[in-house]
């Protein structure tokens, strides 16, 4: 039932993008969603869509699997536009009704927000479709470890990742079995309201929690027999090489910023608003 | 040469156990001056009940437990020593007995890369160490899947890579096919076997199946702490009295013989297999 959730996104094929070192895949995503919100006309939205449909095309994921991430914050969008409609004030008043106001200014506010999101949802889409688990956990651990001098444990947060991932199928498993189990004493599950449904999932967190504490201490056990102590002195089998690809990117990523800079200038020295 | 060697082991713990009455603490002799010698290549089994003491001593081995009495060393390495740690777990490695609780990664070849990179082996030779560990258990073609796909033996197996990359000179095994199937059971016992005869690796396995144990050179047998029986299988098991008054079973057909033996028939007491068995009585019938 539960086994066939797939853990991450990763959709598997050979593209460039696929191939990019994790560690500059990760930081062009951070920059990324840092210059969303320094654009403020749609002619930079036009921009930045454009080029986002370049990148999605040349790693080869289909589009449907880019914009399924919007799905799941289509509520945070209508919000936000909701928002941002009533309550921007504003010059040009579209109509009044109560503390309710429609400005031109809001609705266009408005669509600059959502558009900004469903960029940000895909452009992180963009990162988690075309890196592996294993790549991003080992990415953000070369990426962290400058900060271990003021107290980051990059290698525990990446450890952590891992082990994560490792146990979220087992304990799926682990979990349908105890619901197995309970269901075959007469535990329902799937009637009643929501405050009754959730009373049902206590008795399977309880064993679950109880098991998983037993694990830890195990696994712990058998990571300190395998010689585990910490990241001092460790080596690691992939080595993180950059290649001339990922130059590449981080040139075309310069580009594309300052692009976006000149665009910015250009819409204040003009007082274009669209 | 030794490979393990324990003189006056012995291990006491505070067990705490709440009554109605408030807390009670209680000390517990999980070893009581043990002593044994295991030498390099060979094969032994150590038998017990649970709660005997057995798991007690595999962990004493790979110094996840110290003693509290006497010494143990392990591959010359004395465990007291906090500095030798690494070197003893690096010489003697261990299987534990749920394949679920002792990998790590989310891809086989990760997983068994561990040991090396923990040990600091550099990034070319770990790849080399993980291929021929993989290689040593018949597991290469998983190497890019993910744990969590394979079958408990097949899991079992990539635990058993995951300390040959290591390199130790001799394998704990702490009831590795206690949660296993059948056939799970028999790869992982042929696995165990071959690390043996090809590689001269020491095994020491741990368990309370019989037929698994017989396959030995040396069988020990631990009760309540104490080492009571030490010998081949051969000289262990036809003392069918004694081990079942440690609560411990004999291999069938070794339970066969004594009670023909019982009823009056004369049939030699140190059969282990059912090979032997056949042989025996095909003999005795000729006799008659």
């Amino acid at each position: 039932m539960i086994r066939d959730i797939t853990i991450g996104q990763y959709y598997p094929v050979n593209s460039p993008i696929h191939n990019m070192d994790a560690r500059v895949k990760l930081i062009i995503t951070f920059l990324f969603i840092l210059t969303l919100f320094f654009i403020n006309t749609f002619l930079g939205y036009v921009f930045v869509i454009l080029c986002m449909s370049a990148v999605i095309k040349t790693s080869k994921v289909p589009l449907k699997f880019m914009l399924k991430g919007i799905k799941g914050i289509l509520i945070i969008i209508l919000f936000t536009a909701f928002i941002n409609v009533f309550m921007t004030r504003g010059e040009h008043i579209l109509f009044e009704w109560g503390i309710f106001t429609v400005t031109i200014e809001g609705i266009l506010i408005a669509i600059k927000m959502c558009i900004r999101i469903v960029l940000l949802v895909v452009g992180s889409s963009i990162l988690t479709l075309t890196t592996t688990p294993i790549q991003l956990t080992d990415g953000i651990e070369y990426i962290l470890r400058p900060f271990k001098k003021i107290g980051v444990p990059a290698h525990e947060i990446a450890m952590m990742m891992t082990i994560a991932l490792r146990f979220i199928p087992t304990l799926l498993d682990e979990t349908d079995k105890i619901m197995k189990a309970q269901q075959a004493r007469g535990a329902d599950f799937d009637s009643g309201n929501l405050f009754q449904r959730a009373k049902s999932l206590i008795p399977i967190l309880v064993p679950l929690f109880i098991s998983s504490f037993r694990r830890a201490d195990e696994l712990a056990m058998a990571m300190e027999a395998r010689c585990y102590h910490g990241d001092e002195n460790r080596t690691r089998m992939n080595v993180m090489v950059l290649k001339s690809s990922d130059y590449k990117a981080v040139v075309i990523l310069a580009i594309y910023c300052i692009a976006l800079i000149i665009l910015r200038f250009l819409a204040a020295r003009f007082s274009f608003i669209w | 040469m030794e490979m393990i060697k324990a003189e006056n082991l012995s291990y006491e713990y505070i067990k705490v156990t709440e009554t109605e009455k408030g807390t009670k603490e209680e000390k517990i002799l999980a070893l009581n001056h043990v002593n044994l010698s295991i030498e390099q290549g060979s094969f032994v089994a150590v038998l017990g009940h649970n709660g005997s003491g057995k798991s007690t001593f595999a962990k004493h081995i790979n110094a996840l437990v110290r003693p509290t009495e006497g010494v143990l060393w392990v591959n010359g390495y004395d465990t007291q020593n906090e500095e030798l740690i690494w070197d003893i777990r690096q010489s003697a490695g261990m299987v534990f007995q749920n394949p679920d609780n002792q990998l790590v990664a989310t891809v086989v070849e990760e997983d068994i890369a561990f040991g090396p990179e923990n040990m600091g082996v550099p990034s070319e030779q770990i790849r080399k160490r993980v291929e021929d560990a993989l290689n040593a258990v018949g597991m290469l073609e998983y190497k890019q899947h993910s744990p969590a796909k394979l079958s408990g033996g097949q899991k079992q197996r990539i635990a058993i890579a995951g300390v040959l990359a290591m390199k130790p000179k001799c394998i704990v095994f702490d009831e590795p096919t206690a949660m296993l199937d059948p056939v799970g059971r028999k790869d992982v016992m042929n696995t165990i076997l071959q690390l043996n005869k090809e590689e001269g690796m020491t095994i020491v396995l741990i368990t309370h199946y019989m037929d698994e144990a017989v396959k030995a050179e040396k069988v020990f047998v631990i009760d309540d702490g104490n080492m009571v029986l030490e010998g081949t299988p051969k000289e262990v098991f036809p003392q069918v009295e004694t081990l079942k008054s440690y609560g411990l079973d004999v291999p069938q057909v070794t339970e066969t013989a004594y009670e023909l033996k019982k009823m009056g028939i004369s049939i030699s007491q140190d059969i282990l297999t059912v090979e032997e068995m056949v042989g025996a009585i095909c003999q005795l019938k000729s006799t008659i």
